[in-house]
């Protein structure tokens, strides 16, 4: 059942990313959904969830993108089992925190899709697509997903308080 | 006579309590008309907008299909259901793949212009790479002078004409077409206008950033071209024993 769910939240935010992203653009600059919902996943369970969780929506994602079957598949896998693998490293994950590791993947992530999808770009054209393009887009992304795990966290908190309330009646 | 002031009494206690009962009790079943018309409303405005938006989905396919009965190509429509799913490339996904017969690197047009190739196709849905994504580039020439270039697309989202010969008259404003040159446009296939020309003293080409006479944004429905009679370009060139003799000659 939950991997069922795990599969319906990776096509939906595909889905989401292909139609839905131009809404959420700033500046014709559109977040990569699917690499917000693998460092989320990372963050909010462990790295091997984040690894599947970003693997799946990865495989997802390059069935409808032009570039070769697996790059994203790798990279948001990469990203979503790093994300995790910071839950360990740091005692508790905060806002700060979530920021700052999305933004350095995002960076990583978008820079590897650069090169794969324009190998031949000369100095002046990857100064402009980093810029203009990766630099915002990652702090776009960062902050998407900072806001969505405050999010996340503030619903959990007041469930457990619920839970609590409940136990004690 | 005894009666009278307490009749009138009666008689006006009676009208102003009818009134009352007129105006505002039974108001109560015109509220609730009100609200039964409200929702009526919305409802109507719910179905009024639903159907405007398909009369100009509609126009739109109208357009693409008289193109497609007119124009000397096989096409087929597809409905675009995607965009951008990727960060890094200019791309869009239509409904139709490979069980409709859709291949790879087969032209996408619309009834304005060129729109893209194909690159990906999948059972139910194509990835159509636009004009302007780097990735894609095609043959095209100035209409009116017939000198040709390559078009491409630029990491800013802009096209190119590159490779234009150094002596062409090309001009601000100039139409650039399709050349026919390779297996997937045909030629004359309207792609932009020349909206710069640039030519630095150390190139041995001109270039030109070009306009695109479709807004990729705004699209809706496209054609994808499934077949079309390429020029025979393995031909053998005439030989000089039959082309027709020049007129005064002997």
């Amino acid at each position: 059942m939950i991997i069922l769910l795990h599969i319906v939240l990776c096509v939906g935010t595909v889905v989401a990313q292909a139609t839905i992203s131009s809404w959420l653009s700033i500046n014709s600059m559109y977040p990569d959904l699917c690499l917000v919902l693998a460092c989320l996943a990372g963050f909010l369970t462990n790295e091997y969830k984040g690894l599947l969780m970003g693997l799946t929506v990865g495989l997802f994602q390059d069935l409808l993108s032009p570039g070769g079957i697996g790059l994203n598949m790798i990279l948001k896998g990469l990203a979503g089992s790093l994300a995790g693998a910071t839950t360990h490293t740091i005692s508790t994950v905060t806002v700060p925190a979530v920021v700052m590791v999305t933004l350095v993947l995002s960076l990583v992530c978008g820079l590897a899709s650069l090169l794969m999808a324009y190998p031949a770009l000369d100095g002046a054209e990857t100064f402009h697509a980093i810029s203009r393009i990766l630099a915002p887009q990652a702090l776009y992304q960062s902050v998407l997903a900072a806001g969505i795990f405050w999010l996340t966290h503030k619903i959990r908190q007041s469930l457990s308080v619920v839970h609590f309330a409940q136990g004690r009646r | 006579m005894i009666l009278e002031g307490p009749l009138q009494v009666m008689a006006s206690i009676q009208d102003s309590v009818g009134e009352t009962w007129d105006h505002y009790v039974a108001l109560q079943q015109v509220w609730e008309e009100n609200q039964g018309l409200k929702r009526k409303i919305q409802e109507l405005q719910g179905e009024q907008n639903r159907l405007l938006e398909q009369a100009i989905l509609a126009m739109e396919f109208q357009k693409l299909s008289l193109y497609q009965e007119t124009a000397p190509l096989v096409t087929m429509p597809a409905r675009i259901i995607g965009r951008n799913v990727s960060n890094w490339y200019r791309a869009m996904v239509i409904d139709k793949g490979t069980r409709d017969g859709i291949r790879a690197e087969m032209g996408v047009i619309t009834n304005a212009g060129v729109v893209g190739r194909v690159v990906r196709v999948n059972h139910a849905t194509s990835i159509v790479l636009l004009l302007s994504d780097p990735n894609v580039a095609i043959t095209g020439m100035i209409q009116t002078s017939r000198d040709e270039g390559i078009i491409q697309g630029t990491p800013q989202g802009t096209i190119q004409m590159k490779y234009l010969p150094p002596l062409s008259p090309v001009q601000v404003g100039d139409a650039v077409v399709t050349s026919g040159l390779t297996d997937d446009f045909p030629r004359g296939l309207h792609i932009g206008k020349i909206q710069q020309v640039t030519k630095a003293a150390t190139d041995l080409f001109q270039s030109g950033d070009i306009t695109p006479i479709v807004d990729f944004p705004k699209l809706e429905g496209v054609l994808v071209i499934t077949s079309f009679q390429p020029p025979n370009t393995t031909e053998s060139p005439p030989s000089i024993d039959t082309l027709p003799a020049p007129s005064g000659s002997p």
